[in-house]
């Protein structure tokens, strides 16, 4: 197995095989490892993109929930960092079902970004830089600061 | 630094007290702080050993939809997600001291079936966090032995 990223999501879903079949035609990820129990149990699973992975796991218990399960509320969201073709991306996922909660449009950090939730509600967004931009241009462009490197 | 494909947002009541806890009991750094007019965390970015973070505080608004975004601290201790942090190595060191600087350990380190060392710990919102670290490589039927369960490396046979 080739080598892994250091940080994934873990993500639970009320009927995770529906989900990672959802993921692969709306998000394009790809299932390299899928561990499945009785009734439709994921114990665990790996979909892969670009450099990175999720884990899609379910269905929740203890103090785990989806949040279709929970008003829509999340306690996490995943951003997705595309190299290429995220107008492609958006079509794709609109197409599958997915619920546009932003459009896409090019933000003033130089992103090109959408926000969406899937079948079960949880909250994703994807993006990919167009334009390469100084602190300071995008503290002209939001009025907000930012401190980027060590330390701040 | 080319960012990585999938960046987990994770979401606190006060993000600038979990910035500091991050940065101090797991080792993350702070790379990336965005403040609003009044000074207010508006976006945050952490690196740990290759993989990156975002911090947020809870927020909800037509920017999302229907999205809300909650600590755990403000949901009865409930996670939607949790994270998940590959080690290429020294586990049992990081325990020790994410352990020692006050994590709350949900499991101390065990080998697992399918070849890693894990620990799990809580953060004080109750975010889960699951460390891990390669230990041997495990074949499939190895894994279906040691489980009982079915074990699927693609969709053939799905």
């Amino acid at each position: 197995m080739e080598a892994r990223t250091t940080i994934g999501p873990v993500i639970w879903y009320r009927d995770p095989k529906a989900a990672i079949d959802w993921l692969e035609t709306a998000f394009g990820f790809e299932r390299r490892l899928v561990v499945e129990g009785d009734d439709g149990m994921i114990a665990h699973s790996e979909l892969t993109l670009g450099d990175g992975y999720i884990m899609v796991v379910g269905p929740p218990r203890e103090k785990a929930i989806s949040p279709m399960q929970f008003g829509g509320r999340a306690t996490q969201s995943v951003h997705v960092q595309l190299t290429d073709s995220v107008d492609e991306h958006y079509a794709r996922a609109q197409a599958a079902g997915a619920t546009i909660t932003r459009a896409i449009a090019t933000q003033p950090y130089g992103d090109r970004v959408y926000v969406c939730t899937d079948i079960e509600d949880h909250p994703w967004s994807f993006g990919q830089t167009v334009q390469v931009l100084s602190d300071d241009a995008v503290a002209e462009a939001t009025g907000h600061t930012t401190k980027t490197g060590k330390g701040v | 630094m080319t960012r990585p494909t999938f960046v987990p947002a994770v979401f606190y009541k006060d993000p600038v007290a979990a910035l500091k806890w991050l940065e101090r009991v797991f080792g993350f750094e702070v790379t990336s702080l965005v403040t609003d007019a009044d000074g207010k965390l508006a976006h945050s970015e952490l690196s740990f050993r290759g993989g990156a973070l975002n911090v947020g505080g809870e927020w909800e608004g037509e920017i999302v939809g229907p999205a809300r975004m909650r600590s755990p601290a403000t949901v009865d201790g409930v996670n939607t997600q949790f994270v998940r942090i590959n080690l290429a190595d020294d586990l049992d060191a990081h325990y020790a001291h994410a352990r020692e600087a006050g994590a709350r350990i949900l499991d101390a380190p065990t080998d697992q079936f399918y070849g890693a060392r894990t620990y799990r710990a809580m953060d004080p919102e109750g975010h889960v966090w699951n460390f891990t670290q390669e230990v041997r490589v495990v074949t499939v039927e190895e894994m279906e032995k040691a489980t009982g369960l079915k074990v699927r490396t693609s969709l053939e046979g799905a």
